[in-house]
């Protein structure tokens, strides 16, 4: 099974309510193997957001991120990465709102940067984020155990 | 035949007046109360609520269990406020998921709030008794915010002549001129300077700026206007002042830096006596004397500049050259990604993207274009009706006219635009609330709007 990052973003710790629904909306439909609250340093945001050096949200971006705790997972469950980024909805959230209005970014982001949550985009930057915020996480261990499941399939 | 029913008609309801007489006369007139309606007035003003109710903002329960026996997660019709019957409110403003309320009261205490309180946005609440200072992260029913107060200012200093609130963050200008700031100050909106892993749950700080370290003594503060993450001061000489999140330019200062030190903007607005500023997410408009409109912040919606290469991010304040031939400008409104402006003429200009008011098809327009007044509740027997103020928070928008009614249209978030149902609006609606709507505070999921009654 796939395993991903998400990341509720600063904003929506703040929202007692939409921190409680996300939570039940991931509990119902994956495996949370870690999660914690995080403080996204200067550090780890340039680290973690290294793709988007030199764009225009860039610094925008990173001072979000570092403008309150974060609360990051690490999820599981079948096609995962894909299944929580059809959950949060289209990145900017001004679209979103109109095209996929029950999405959570339509429902608990507030513009386009402030949009609620991230989702890692693919097996690798998963890895790699988890590496970043979790740095503790063993993944071999995710991945010996894949190994194992698809041995015995 | 036609007899026949005669008779029948008259008979059963001879049997039913019959009994009732009776049952007066066997009573004693002189016992029957005489009932005598009360009548409005006591408070001229009243507070109709709406939107999302989870959070607190609406204030409308007064009790924790009651709420959850009766789960009702948004309020989709203009709801009248109880707190708003006992107390004259004078001034509301909503931020995202909390409201404050401006109040003349006979204890002295003069501002009041309900909903989220996470960082303590609506100051240090206590539950219960003051021996258990357990911080609400949710207030449910409006709830006394106390000003700190210095030797000899009276109840009549710490009357609010302005405020308004942001995201997390709540500004307040009180009559004798001090700027009191509480809430979130991760970007230095609240006009301090940024600590660092500073905790915002259960502070009980609130800042206390007086009015002459901003802007000297020879001006003073009128209003102020909270961004999402920023805010802004306007003086009576016409000058603005912002601090807090500048990453899309929303601070004016000519940068993309957090700023905690509270600084007179320039640009284009320096030598323009400045009448109003707008802004509910991150682009900022303002209005001079004459009418002409100025912005800055966010144009990633081409709200401020349309031209093909036009710069997203404007950190400097400058002319709009795409409201030029709208004519004289009478008020301005900023959301997150449209902006509006209401001309000497009565006539609503809405422009960038978003529902505009055109209805479904059109989403975006690079060119401000008008709604036309019959919307807005003009007809042949009411020729003289016109808008006389717009508004709007991040994803709606609303005006409203000279007979005080509101008209509300946009993404109906959570109920927020009170037309009874959850669907988007795509053209102007007038909201149902009984009386005549003087000011409207646009949350981002929820609605306040403090009238006056009809009589």
């Amino acid at each position: 099974m796939e395993i991903t990052l998400a990341l509720l973003k600063p904003h929506v710790l703040r929202n007692t309510y939409a921190l409680r629904q996300l939570k039940a909306l991931i509990a119902s439909n994956f495996d949370v193997l870690q999660a914690k609250e995080v403080r996204i340093t200067k550090e780890i945001s340039e680290c973690f957001y290294a793709e988007h050096k030199g764009k225009f949200f860039y610094q925008r971006l990173t001072s979000f991120m570092q403008s309150g705790p974060c609360y990051a997972l690490i999820l599981q469950s079948e096609s995962c990465i894909q299944k929580w980024r059809q959950l949060m909805g289209p990145t900017k959230v001004f679209r979103a709102v109109y095209t996929e209005p029950d999405s959570i970014r339509a429902l608990y982001g507030l513009s386009d940067t402030r949009n609620a949550c991230h989702g890692s985009d693919s097996e690798a930057s998963a890895m790699r984020e988890i590496g970043i915020l979790f740095p503790e996480f063993d993944v071999t261990r995710i991945r010996s155990s894949q190994a194992n499941n698809s041995k015995s399939a | 035949m036609l007899h026949s029913v005669k008779a029948v008609t008259h008979r059963l309801a001879r049997q039913y007046t019959a009994k009732a007489n009776r049952s007066i006369l066997s009573q004693d007139i002189k016992k029957i109360k005489n009932y005598e309606p009360k009548i409005s007035g006591t408070h001229a003003n009243r507070v109709y609520v709406w939107g999302f109710q989870e959070t607190g903002a609406l204030g409308l329960q007064t009790n924790v269990k009651k709420a959850q026996e009766r789960y009702t997660e948004m309020v989709h019709h203009p709801t009248r406020l109880q707190f708003s019957n006992n107390n004259e409110i004078t001034d509301v403003t909503a931020g995202y998921g909390f409201t404050a309320y401006a109040v003349k009261r006979s204890d002295g205490e003069t501002l009041f709030g309900s909903g989220l309180n996470t960082d303590s946005q609506l100051g240090f609440q206590v539950k219960g008794n003051s021996k258990d200072p357990a911080n609400l992260d949710v207030i449910i029913y409006p709830t006394a915010i106390k000003l700190p107060r210095e030797q000899g200012e009276t109840d009549e200093d710490m009357q609010v002549r302005s405020m308004s609130s942001g995201r997390a963050h709540l500004v307040v200008v009180t009559q004798n001129g001090t700027v009191f700031t509480m809430g979130n100050n991760s970007y230095g909106q609240c006009g301090r300077s940024i600590i660092e892993d500073e905790r915002y749950t259960a502070s009980a700080l609130i800042n206390r700026i007086p009015q002459a370290d901003i802007c000297g003594a020879e001006d003073e503060i009128v209003a102020v206007e909270c961004g999402q993450d920023h805010s802004l001061f306007l003086t009576k000489l016409g000058r603005v002042y912002s601090c807090g999140w500048g990453a899309d330019g929303q601070t004016g200062q000519g940068n993309y830096h957090t700023a905690g030190q509270i600084t007179l903007i320039a640009g284009d607005i320096e030598k323009e006596r400045i009448v109003r500023v707008a802004c509910s997410s991150d682009c900022v408009l303002a209005l001079n004397e004459q009418g002409d409109i100025f912005g800055w912040g966010n144009s990633e919606y081409g709200q401020l500049d349309d031209s093909v290469d036009a710069e997203t991010q404007i950190c400097t304040p400058r002319a709009l050259t795409l409201t030029k031939g709208i004519g004289k400008v009478k008020d301005v409104a900023a959301g997150g990604s449209f902006c509006m402006a209401l001309n000497d003429q009565g006539l609503v200009y809405t422009w960038g993207y978003g529902i505009l008011g055109f209805g479904p098809t059109v989403e975006q327009s690079s060119k401000p274009q008008h709604l036309l007044p019959p919307l807005f509740g003009r007809n042949d027997f009411s020729n003289a009706t016109t808008v006389i103020s717009i508004g709007c928070g991040v994803f709606h928008m609303g005006a409203v006219n000279s007979d005080g009614d509101l008209f509300m249209w946009g993404k109906n978030r959570f109920g927020h635009l009170g037309l009874g149902h959850k669907k988007d609006q795509f053209f102007p609606f007038k909201a149902a609330i009984n009386g005549k709507v003087t000011k409207v505070a646009y949350g981002v999921d929820h609605t306040i709007a403090l009238c006056r009654p009809h009589i």
